[in-house]
């Protein structure tokens, strides 16, 4: 879920955080087969796990934190939190974009508690009790945060599909890490593509970001 | 959307004159012959006089981008909307014998079933059937439990396979090669080449490449059973779509409208209803219900087209003095079932006698489609490989040597900035001749492209009488930054900042407009505004005449917010409160001379391989760019920016890589097909040619995706001396390639 695979510190962090372990036991969702390729041993955990809980099935009743906001729905329990907000909460939250659906594009990036996560690779069941802000807690077209405008400034947008994960990666970043290097903004958003070639500018407007904020 | 007929100044007839302008047909240009006004009207101005246009402007639409605000075709829900998903083969080449759909017909949730006609399938992903339910995780279900029985029929998926006499026929009544055309005299350039002082031959292949618009394609169709449809579709054409969606929901044209907001991507691939978009009104039809259906990113690769590849036998001769003077080419287009596409050589060059065959090849593949520069990226990689190989054969330098082969004078221009802006002077002219084992070396390419307009966009600009404007069109943004230029081109008109002005767009109910292909989009678009905008002024100057001390309208300025003659001032507002109760309309049409065609670009390039792993690290990109009338320079750099981004895809990581004996697709996702990522753009300077004069606009978008791949493959060359001929250029290919030189007995 974590978006760096190579970043060790960060996959410490997710060894200990339920989310994962409780996910990698949902079925049938497209992309769970890489993540449990990478992560076998946590899958035997978490096998481990399930035959103390009960499994849940129909239709279950969620409640999110959306953006400060609690957001109730109806959904399977195989229901990724992407999905979820898409196309369940109503309105919808539409910010995060589907655009592979398996965890390898970072346009559904939504913040778990402050942490980027991949969200069509969290399940809604398992978002509940967490804070959950997608690009638009992040600030409105009148009121954007300092990455929004930045990227406006810069022209680091295109057809603006994967913009919005891009803006909450970097959002992210920018509060663990408010002083980055080109090389460390580069990094921070590896897990994220863009189609129409927006790179030069996004890594322009991350370090505007951050230098404004400084500022 | 409400166009009140307003007076226009007078209709007296015009002398007309007969140009040539391109149509985008499927993505794709035809030249068209119509009639013009031969005396225009005002024109752009000298391109360095403009107060918006010509200068750096933010999007219109990015802060509603980057809220996640912008509301995209794949955004949209609606009450009781169903989600569709499609069903494929996985066989390349089957006929379907039988589709059992009772299991999937009885998951609770599933509401329409489609099965495709009981018929041969002709690649490993075609349709076979449809499904609507209330949720997509139902829908996958219910395709899950479809039953389908196939005759598995030989199939060949491989080019050089497919080649063969006996390999199993694609389409059961035809060849699989099919000529496509013969120019020149295979003699004459036969014979030139006993003129030549050195020959250079080679096999040139380029792989099929992917779109992977970010937005998958696909539609929402809102159709309830009524005598009205609304599709909302993610397309380069709003005015491709009504037409289709309403025969298949058996609707007047009138009764359907095509809304595109704002949408993820198309890059050539977007364009009419597709069979997708027949699903979704058939789906939407049966169920009485708004279908949403769009392609899962698998459905995106197997099936919403791809770029041709090509397989290209070029044959070279030249003088010791740098000149060509003779070329032979063996084309082949492949481009799966369909006929692919592939610029016929030697492309841009001189080379005295040339004579060239052409051949579509195909195979059990879904058919390519129109792709940013369709066949120009293919064309170029070949002979800009070529020209560098003939270059190094006479020991030339590369720059020198195409400046010598190359009559127009722009592109000797553009290459000596390029050079200067890269830094070839530190380029070491000796391939692979730098010590140790990470190699840098450098190469460049040129490209070309049309990028004219023509008359089919309808453009209105209402001001009211509270001084609001609105210019409305019925066009699409693809990210390209239409929005933006239609508000400045209006604003600056009436001398206006960018926020007074409001406009509408992507709608088929507003002023007709042309699909966004071959880059006829600014020069199809911006006349029509500027001649809308022009009339809207020429209205308001009328009407406050009286107040300004009755000056001729054409005297009447309009700069700084204020209406302005004979020595006295209005604000835009009490120029505006001067306006009828209902405000004034005017409707802007083409204007030929506000537009031209034909641009040119060139790219330099910087890579650093490592000679022990066969990795290739670009370091700098150059693309130097004209285009007439800069519309927007930051839109346009990072459209400069994205023409490279993608052209270094196709060259370095990009491919889809087919199994020869499934006859599928192997890796049809994000995980597998390699894009373009953060960790690998190399330093980018995008450079707009403003040594280009002409007071036109042209588009650009095509331009800046030819060249890159060329520059990068002679910059691997210039590194390693190993000429890699088949992209995309990976480290095997080098390592493969490298033991085939002395470079590294010698390092």
């Amino acid at each position: 879920m974590t978006k760096s695979r190579d970043d060790r510190e960060a996959q410490k962090q997710t060894d200990h955080d339920p989310g994962r372990r409780r996910f990698l036991k949902g079925v049938g969702i497209v992309g769970a087969g890489a993540a449990i390729a990478d992560h076998l041993w946590i899958e035997a955990e978490a096998e481990q796990e399930a035959k103390t809980q009960q499994p849940l099935s129909g239709n279950v009743k969620v409640v999110l934190d959306v953006n400060g906001q609690q957001r109730e729905a109806q959904v399977e329990p195989r229901t990724t939190l992407l999905n979820t907000l898409r196309n369940h909460l109503d309105p919808a939250v539409t910010g995060p974009k589907l655009v592979c659906d398996m965890g390898t594009c970072g346009a559904c990036t939504v913040l778990l508690d402050g942490k980027p996560v991949y969200s069509c690779l969290v399940l809604a069941v398992d978002a509940t009790n967490k804070k959950i802000t997608t690009v638009e807690g992040l600030g409105t077209p009148e009121n954007p945060n300092a990455v929004q405008a930045a990227f406006v400034e810069n022209d680091a947008l295109m057809c603006g599909f994967c913009t919005p994960g891009f803006v909450t990666t970097i959002s992210a970043y920018l509060k663990k890490n408010p002083n980055p290097s080109l090389a460390e903004v580069r990094e921070a958003c590896k897990g994220n593509f863009c189609r129409c070639g927006t790179y030069p500018r996004v890594f322009e407007a991350a370090l505007a970001a951050a230098k404004g904020s400084q500022a | 959307m409400q166009q009140q007929p307003q007076a226009q100044p007078s209709p007296s007839p015009k002398p007309k004159k007969k140009i040539r302008v391109p149509r985008v047909v499927n993505g794709v240009e035809q030249m068209v012959e119509i009639e013009v006004d031969a005396d225009a009207g005002p024109g752009w101005g000298p391109n360095d006089k403009h107060k918006l246009l010509n200068h750096r402007m933010t999007r219109v639409d990015g802060p509603l981008k980057v809220s996640g605000a912008a509301r995209y075709t794949y955004d949209q829900r609606l009450p009781g909307m169903l989600y569709a998903r499609i069903l494929r083969s996985p066989h390349a080449h089957a006929r379907v014998t039988k589709i059992d759909l009772e299991a999937a017909s009885k998951i609770p949730g599933v509401k329409g079933i489609i099965p495709a006609p009981l018929m041969e399938v002709r690649f490993a992903g075609a349709p076979v059937a449809a499904v609507a339910a209330t949720t997509p995780e139902i829908a996958d279900d219910a395709v899950r439990a479809i039953k389908v029985s196939y005759e598995v029929l030989p199939h060949v998926v491989h080019a050089h396979m497919a080649i063969r006499p006996d390999a199993p026929k694609v389409i059961a009544e035809e060849n699989n090669l099919q000529e496509k055309g013969k120019n020149g005299d295979p003699e004459k350039a036969e014979a030139a080449f006993a003129n030549a002082d050195a020959i250079v031959e080679g096999e040139y292949i380029t792989q099929r490449i992917h779109h992977a618009c970010l937005e998958t394609h696909g539609m929402v169709v809102d159709y309830r059973g009524g005598d009205s449809a609304t599709i909302y579709a993610s397309t380069q054409g709003t005015f491709t779509i009504p037409a289709d969606a309403a025969k298949e929901l058996e609707l007047p044209e009138s009764a359907v409208t095509a809304s595109v907001e704002h949408m993820g991507g198309g890059f050539g691939s977007k364009f009419g209803i597709g069979l997708e978009g027949f699903l979704a009104c058939r789906l939407s039809k049966q169920t009485k219900s708004p279908v949403k259906l769009m392609f899962t990113r698998y459905d995106e690769f197997v099936m919403a087209g791809n770029r041709s590849g090509s397989w290209q036998k070029l044959k070279a001769g030249v003088k010791n003095d740098g000149t060509i003077v003779a070329m032979k080419a063996t084309q082949y287009r492949l481009g799966g079932l369909g006929p692919g596409s592939q610029a016929g050589q030697p492309y841009i060059y001189r080379m005295g006698d040339t004579y060239r065959e052409v051949y579509a090849l195909h195979t059990n593949e879904d058919s390519s489609v129109a792709m940013r520069a369709p066949g120009h990226p293919q064309a170029s990689f070949a002979v800009e490989s070529l020209v560098d190989e003939l270059a190094y054969k006479i020991k030339m330098d590369p720059v020198a040597f195409r400046k010598k082969n190359l009559r127009d004078e722009v592109y000797h221009r553009q290459l000596e900035r390029g050079a200067q802006e890269i830094g070839w002077s530190r380029r070491n002219p000796v391939a692979g001749g730098n010590p140790g084992p990470l190699k840098r070396g450098m190469g460049c390419a040129i490209g070309i492209w049309g990028g004219g307009g023509n008359d089919q966009c309808k453009v209105a600009v209402t001001i009211s009488r509270d001084g609001s404007v609105l210019v409305a069109v019925g066009t699409q943004d693809l990210g390209t930054g239409t929005r933006t230029y239609t508000r400045a081109i209006v604003a600056e008109e009436l001398g206006l900042t960018i926020k007074d002005v409001k406009e509408r767009i992507g709608n088929s109910k507003l002023g007709a407009a042309n699909p966004s292909g071959g880059s006829t989009t600014a020069a199809s678009l911006s006349p029509s505004v500027k001649d809308a905008a022009i009339k809207a002024r020429m209205l308001v100057a009328e009407r406050v005449a009286p107040l300004l001390g009755n000056p001729k309208p054409e005297e009447v300025v309009f700069a700084d917010g204020k209406v302005s003659a004979k020595g006295q001032s209005l604000t835009w507002q009490q120029a505006a409160a001067a306006l009828p109760a209902a405000g004034i309309t005017s409707h802007g049409e083409w204007r030929a001379d506000l537009q031209a065609r034909g641009v040119h670009g060139v790219c330099f390039a910087e890579v650093e391989v490592d000679v022990e792993t066969g990795h290739v690290k670009p370091i700098k990109m150059v693309h130097i760019q004209d285009g007439g009338l800069p519309l927007n320079r930051l839109t346009m750099e990072s459209q400069i920016n994205g023409g490279m981004i993608q052209s270094l895809g196709m060259t370095l990581w990009e491919g889809r890589v087919m199994d020869a004996q499934l006859g599928m697709m192997l890796n049809p996702g994000f995980g597998d097909y390699k894009l373009p990522g953060s960790l690998e753009m190399p330093e980018m300077v995008p450079i707009i040619d403003d040594d280009d004069k002409r007071e036109a606009v042209i588009g650009i978008a095509e331009g800046c995706i030819i060249p890159a791949g060329g520059a990068l493959a002679n910059a691997v060359f210039n590194a390693t001396g190993v000429r890699v001929r088949e992209l995309p250029i990976t480290p095997d290919k080098i390592l493969m390639g490298l033991m085939n030189t002395t470079v590294l007995s010698r390092g």
